[in-house]
Order: structure tokens, then C-alpha cells, then sequence
């Protein structure tokens, strides 16, 4: 309904229904861009949440097998190279007195 | 960096990207299904869709780069864009690999939907239905806390919403708004045609 008043028009419900829906949309796309965030942050903390309870729960150090993995590669590689094994034990000097054998060709 | 972190935030990030994709879809569903209040109007209802679906690509993104950087798996850049093409749990990280492949063409057809029409993008965006079984598929097979009671939970609610959502949808039924008024018109063609 609208009705004139010398050069301005006036309009009643419509103007009043149109400044509603103006209103109601602007909070939507606040909510919406609220929702958005609220989501983003939500998202980078589980990544780190959930990542640290799969490590509670499985605690795998990946690092520490891959290295006994290569560790256990390169003593293969070096024995089958040379043929021979490297002891693990320190080598030791004998302390003892040496024994002569003869007869021996 | 360290190897245990990149790990943890690969598995992180997977569990992430897992309840995002299903975010994405059942809010899909709820687009269609025309679903609103005078609180929640439906550009809301897109609009919230739209945005989660880029940032389930950056999170899914962040759980591919770090599993292929972590220098444990080996599993090399070839793996995260040829399907089966790992060593590594090939036939699981294959799955996981299609589903990022087709939410990636569902989200570029969305982008550029003025450029390929309506038809065309409809066709891919059904594809969403393929890549979502397929992620839960992968986490399945492939996650290493798949049958952890935290990560079975997290899976067993993503589940639940989906088909959930599917299911209502099919019950439901299309909600064109302009179903009445073409039925009718199509009642007035045929009285016209007896005539």
C-alpha cells in the first residue's frame, strides 16, 4: 500500500517488509560467514586433536623404524660387499701367556 | 621435519577431510531437499556447502602432501594422481586417490558452472555419491586407526548422517517448487487437447 504526500511517496507494509528481508539476509550472511570460520578453526584443531589421540592410541615412531630399517640395509649391503661381519663385541687384549706348539709342518 | 608429526598430521588430516566430505554431502542433500526456516534461509544451506566443499579440498590437500613427503611411506607424488599405481596398500590408496580425483572435477565443475551449464554440471556433480564411499572405503583400508574406537566412532557417525540424509531424500522425493504449477499446466494442455 502506497499512497503520495507531495513529491515523496510513501510506501507502508512493503517498505517495511523489504527493510525485514534486507535484515534477515544480512544476519543469514553473517551467520553464514560465522559458520565458515567457526569451521575452519574446528578443522585445524582436529587435525591437531585428532592427530595427537591417533598417537595416544597408536603411538608409532615411524622415524625410528625407518631408521633400524636402513641400519639393518646397510650391514647387509657391507657384509655381502666384503664377505665378512664386523663383531659386535670390542675387541680385547689377553692378558694370558702365549704357548708355543712345534712338531707342526 | 619431524617424521612422527608429519605421520600424525597425515592421519589427522584424514579424519578431518572425512568428516568435512560428509558435511559437504549431507548439506548437498539438505540444498536439494529445499530444506529452510525463517532462522535458516536456503542460500545458507548453499552457501555453507560450497564452503565447505573448498576447505575439504585444503585439508585433503594437506593430508596427500604430507603423506607423500613423509619420507617413511615413500610413497612419491605418481601415487596421489594414478590410482593403484603404490605400493603401499595399493588397492585402498587407490580408492582414496579416485575420491580425491572426483571431488576435484566436482568442485572445478562447480567453479566454472556458468561455462558448462546446468546439464553437464548436474552429470559430474552426481559424482559426488561415487567419491564419498570410496574416502570412507580408503580410511577404512588404508587408515592406521581405522579400527581405533575414536576414528570407528568418527567413520560410524559420518555413516550414519549420509544415509541418513540419502534416505530421506529418496523418501522425500523432488521438492520443485514449481512442481504445482507445471502439473496444472500440463493438466490445462491435456483438457485443451480433449477438447
Amino acid at each position: 500500500m502506497a499512497f503520495r504526500g507531495g513529491d515523496d511517496t510513501y510506501t507502508m507494509e512493503p517498505k517495511d517488509t523489504i527493510q525485514d528481508r534486507v535484515r534477515a539476509r544480512d544476519a543469514a550472511m553473517r551467520l553464514l560467514n560465522r559458520l565458515t570460520a567457526g569451521a575452519a578453526v574446528s578443522a585445524v584443531v582436529g587435525v591437531g586433536l585428532l592427530g595427537a589421540i591417533g598417537a595416544l592410541t597408536i603411538p608409532g615412531t615411524p622415524s625410528t623404524a625407518a631408521t633400524t630399517t636402513s641400519t639393518a640395509t646397510s650391514s647387509t649391503s657391507s657384509s655381502s660387499s666384503s664377505g665378512l661381519q664386523a663383531s659386535s663385541s670390542p675387541v680385547s687384549s689377553s692378558s694370558s701367556s702365549g704357548v708355543a706348539v712345534s712338531g707342526g709342518s | 621435519m619431524n617424521d612422527t608429526l608429519l605421520w600424525y598430521t597425515t592421519r589427522g588430516a584424514g579424519a578431518v577431510s572425512l568428516v568435512l566430505l560428509s558435511a559437504v554431502v549431507v548439506l548437498g542433500i539438505l540444498s536439494v531437499l529445499r530444506v529452510q526456516s525463517p532462522s535458516w534461509p536456503r542460500f545458507l544451506t548453499v552457501g555453507l556447502h560450497r564452503n565447505l566443499a573448498l576447505m575439504t579440498l585444503v585439508f585433503l590437500a594437506l593430508h596427500i602432501v604430507t603423506a607423500v613427503v613423509d619420507p617413511f611411506t615413500h610413497l612419491g607424488w605418481l601415487a596421489a594422481v594414478i590410482p593403484f599405481s603404490s605400493y603401499y596398500r595399493t588397492f585402498w590408496l587407490g580408492l582414496g586417490t579416485i575420491a580425491f580425483e572426483l571431488l576435484l572435477a566436482v568442485v572445478l565443475t562447480s567453479l566454472v558452472r556458468g561455462l558448462i551449464g546446468q546439464v553437464a554440471w548436474r552429470l559430474v556433480h552426481w559424482l559426488t555419491y561415487a567419491c564419498w564411499p570410496f574416502a570412507v572405503l580408503h580410511g577404512v583400508g588404508t587408515g592406521t586407526d581405522a579400527w581405533s574406537a575414536w576414528l570407528f566412532t568418527l567413520q560410524a557417525i559420518c555413516v550414519v548422517a549420509v544415509l541418513a540424509a540419502t534416505g530421506y531424500r529418496l523418501l522425500a522425493g523432488s521438492r520443485d517448487p514449481l512442481a504445482r504449477e507445471r502439473s496444472s499446466f500440463l493438466a490445462a494442455v491435456d483438457r485443451r487437447e480433449q477438447r
